[in-house]
């Protein structure tokens, strides 16, 4: 008996299996590839766009009836600010309506609707799952028009923002993106804690081992860091080379250009570092910490006294962060004295990428819901709600909304003047994953300057070697 | 499509010689081979195949276009170093990960059933109802919980593990002074498959208490009259006996190895120090979604598939030679 039962359940076992064994990891890893199953269907819909007339008043042709289709990506900023913008929108075209749609996977959601030519009218390309901006480059407007059209108040709308916004949205030579919350990247502390024990900001690397020593004496560390953010090491160091050596260290970067990693600029960053980590001044640890965690090591616990970031930072851990933590930004460190620009020189990037793809519905609403965005009223709102500025100027008065890293932000950018510049690559070919691999090694101590080095070259030829990546020539 | 069995009465005639398909047959087949054939075809299959075709393509993955460019993604991600390690890791994983989960979670198994007093009726351990639930707590708990969790008993500075280790006697404890057990190369891949193994053993040590509670109790006893202990019958007696058991647990166990996303992505999202831990899931996801390559993962799931299949195919093989030789 036991036997005919048992072949029995062998062969259902053995098909079920079999079936089993085929259908999880098909199912599983590719069903999110099979979403270009309706390929077929092509490049409809598109030009069913509703235009009207343009003018100095609506220099898209928007037509006051129709919907704007917008989705917004849901992550440290939310959706409300756009809604906002929508209500600005909706009162001045009554009868229009716009449609804000959340979303944390742009890249997932969206794809589907690209491939069937159906996408949205505005979409806020960001967070950890944007699409790279590359591969869809040839299926986005030219938002050139938005910077030369007058805004709600009648200036015209590029004489109203910060530097660099039509540099840092080009691909090739079109303006494809408007990045529209202003980023600072800088070095962040406490200028309460600082206070407390006598310390004076750091301007040089040197400063910052001297202060290594000094935290060290109050059983503190320098710096902390965590696994998915060891980057923004690797972002201070660019910047901080940046600054050293002027241009030609920017463009051999951005440009993937050989051994651009070895370049005397960024090897005398490197070399200060690497002394830092080797002094034991870099919390241990991090290269198994989560990022947040690690960041609550400095705003919390205060066990870490300095924090590479960008100006995200007081938004990211307002949860987390010590009462009487007066939360300062400034500038990142120089390597000399005779840098090519000045310490106040500033990483300041114009971030959360919005496009408008050419085969939207409305393209005239997705560009007018932008301008409505760029309107003082919007983008004050955004700054008193979000504690960040936007890529407008003059929205946000010296009081910061009683913010000290607010403040800090407005002074950082005050002083930096035109010193602005900002660094693409990175995103652009979507690197980071790769390149936080060595970094995490380097501030663990288990790779030197030199293995670092390496490491990062090899990425940046793998790309520059790669004939399926176009390539955006930075200037 | 489904031919219903209404239409039989007019065929009724024919039916003389005693034939075996008549249309309500027909409908019945169609009904309960016909219908999961079509969606199995369509939701599983056809992706796949789709899938093979994507892989030869440059597909970005936001177009409806593509061009077809035969074997290049495959000589590309062969040629990435990168992928080659996480087709190490993969296969790494689906050799320890089944070995321990089956090895552990079949002693667990026999300690609660047959484990027990030598002497009087075969039965379990003392207590071992309790053990039995609540070993299959973790089960019950989604992966990715599972791996949060872990996540944070392994931080460094605030994790429970460290808090325990470092209270250590005789200065052991200094070196678990914020030693990142996901951060460190030699600790961070024992340590993702020590959480799978956590989240699977009382899954599988239930599955195996179902099966050695159907060996009839007379072998025990006669086992036992032939002199046998406790470990001689385990072995002569309950593996051979629950050895179909065995082999869909390694099958099931190698294909979650294989995979590991959830895990590996809730324990080391970047890939773990040096890509240790790296999967073949991750990377696919990150070629096609952070680098817009769609046709390059395809084709890293094609591989996947493939040694899936052939995981599959040698635990088959392994298990029929064994059978072999005991017959």
């Amino acid at each position: 008996m036991t036997q005919i039962d048992s072949k029995v359940n062998r062969r259902t076992v053995m098909r079920t299996a079999l079936a089993a064994g085929l259908a999880l990891p098909v199912g599983g890893a590719l069903a999110s590839c099979a979403g270009g199953g309706s390929s077929g269907t092509g490049s409809g819909g598109g030009s069913t766009a509703a235009t009207g007339k343009t003018s100095s008043d609506n220099p898209f042709g928007f037509s006051a009836k129709s919907t704007v289709d917008a989705v917004i990506f849901n992550g440290g900023y939310g959706t409300d600010y756009v809604s906002f913008a929508g209500k600005v929108l909706e009162k001045k075209w009554s009868g229009s309506k716009v449609k804000v749609s959340p979303s944390t996977q742009i890249a997932q959601q969206l794809q589907p609707r690209f491939v069937s030519g159906n996408p949205p009218d505005l979409v806020d390309d960001s967070g950890a799952n944007a699409i790279g901006i590359n591969t869809i480059a040839s299926k986005l407007e030219d938002l050139s028009s938005v910077l030369d059209a007058n805004n709600l108040e009648g200036t015209k709308i590029s004489d109203s923002l910060y530097p660099g916004v039509r540099e840092r949205g080009l691909v090739g030579d079109k303006m494809l993106v408007l990045n529209y919350v202003m980023t600072i990247y800088g070095l962040w502390y406490s200028a309460s804690l600082f206070e407390q024990n006598g310390w004076t900001a750091p301007k040089t690397w040197d400063d910052l081992l001297d202060l290594g020593a000094k935290a060290k004496t109050k059983k503190k560390y320098l710096f902390v860091w965590g696994k998915e953010a060891a980057t923004y090491y690797q972002t201070l160091c660019m910047d901080s080379a940046i600054k050293e050596g002027g241009d030609e260290m920017r463009l051999a970067l951005e440009n993937l250009k050989p051994k651009c990693w070895s370049m005397p600029a960024i090897q005398g960053v490197f070399a200060k570092l690497e002394k830092i980590i080797k002094s034991g001044y870099m919390k241990p640890g991090g290269a198994g910490t989560q990022f947040t965690q690690a960041q609550a090591q400095w705003s919390n616990d205060e066990s870490g006294i300095l924090y590479p970031s960008g100006s995200w930072i007081e938004n990211e851990m307002k949860s987390q962060t010590k009462k009487g933590f007066k939360m300062t930004g400034i500038p990142e460190p120089t390597l000399t004295s005779s840098s090519k620009m000045p310490y106040e020189a500033l990483n300041a990037a114009p971030g959360e990428q919005f496009i408008v793809p050419s085969q939207a519905k409305n393209v005239a609403g997705g560009k007018e819901l932008l301008r409505a965005m760029l309107s003082k009223e919007a983008a004050t709102n955004f700054a008193k709600t979000k504690l960040a500025p936007t890529i407008v100027k003059g929205t946000v008065p010296s009081s910061g909304f009683g913010s000290t890293a607010l403040q800090s932000q407005i002074k950082m950018l005050d002083g930096a003047g035109d010193n602005v510049f900002n660094i693409r690559f990175v995103d652009l070919y979507g690197t980071n994953p790769d390149m936080l691999v060595p970094w995490n090694s380097f501030l663990s101590g288990q790779l030197d300057a030199k293995g670092l080095t390496s490491a990062l070259q090899q990425i940046t030829d793998k790309v520059a070697n790669d004939s399926s990546v176009k390539k955006v020539e930075i200037k | 499509m489904t031919g219903l069995p209404v239409a039989a009465p007019v065929t009724s005639p024919k039916r003389a010689g005693g034939r075996r398909v008549r249309p309500s047959r027909i409908g019945f087949l169609l009904v309960t081979i016909g219908l999961p054939m079509v969606i199995y075809i369509g939701l599983v299959i056809w992706p796949f195949i789709q899938a093979i075709y994507y892989s030869l393509t440059d597909w970005g993955g936001f177009t409806s276009t593509m061009n077809f460019i035969g074997l290049d993604n495959y000589t590309y991600i062969f040629g990435d170093d990168i992928f080659r390690k996480t087709i190490r890791n993969n296969i790494i994983l689906a050799i320890v990960v089944p070995f321990l989960t089956v090895v552990l979670s079949f002693l667990l198994a026999t300690m609660v059933t047959v484990g027990g007093s030598s002497t009087g009726a075969v039965r379990g351990l003392k207590g071992s109802n309790i053990y039995r639930v609540v070993s299959f707590f973790p089960y019950t708990i989604p992966a990715i919980v599972i791996g949060v969790i872990w996540a944070q008993i392994y931080d460094p500075s605030k994790g429970m593990l460290n808090g325990v280790l470092t209270h250590l006697p005789f200065g052991w404890g200094n070196n678990f002074e914020s030693f990142a057990w996901l951060g460190e190369v030699k600790s961070a891949m024992p340590a993702s498959v020590f959480v799978i193994i956590w989240g699977f053993v009382g899954f599988y040590m239930v599955l195996f208490v179902a099966a050695i509670k159907s060996i009839p109790a007379e072998l025990y006893d006669a086992a036992r009259i032939d002199g046998a202990g406790r470990l001689r019958s385990m072995w002569s007696v309950t593996l051979p006996m629950v050895r179909e058991t065995v082999q869909t647990a390694y099958v099931y166990l190698g294909v979650v190895a294989l995979d590991a996303f959830v895990y590996m992505a809730a324990l080391n999202p970047t890939g773990g120090p040096s890509n240790s831990t790296y999967t073949i899931s991750q990377d696919l996801y990150k070629t096609a979604f952070t680098e817009g390559h769609f046709g390059r993962a395809s084709a890293m799931g094609v591989v996947l598939a493939v040694l899936t299949l052939a995981f599959a195919g040698i635990v088959f093989g392994v298990n029929r030679l064994i059978a072999g030789r005991e017959q």
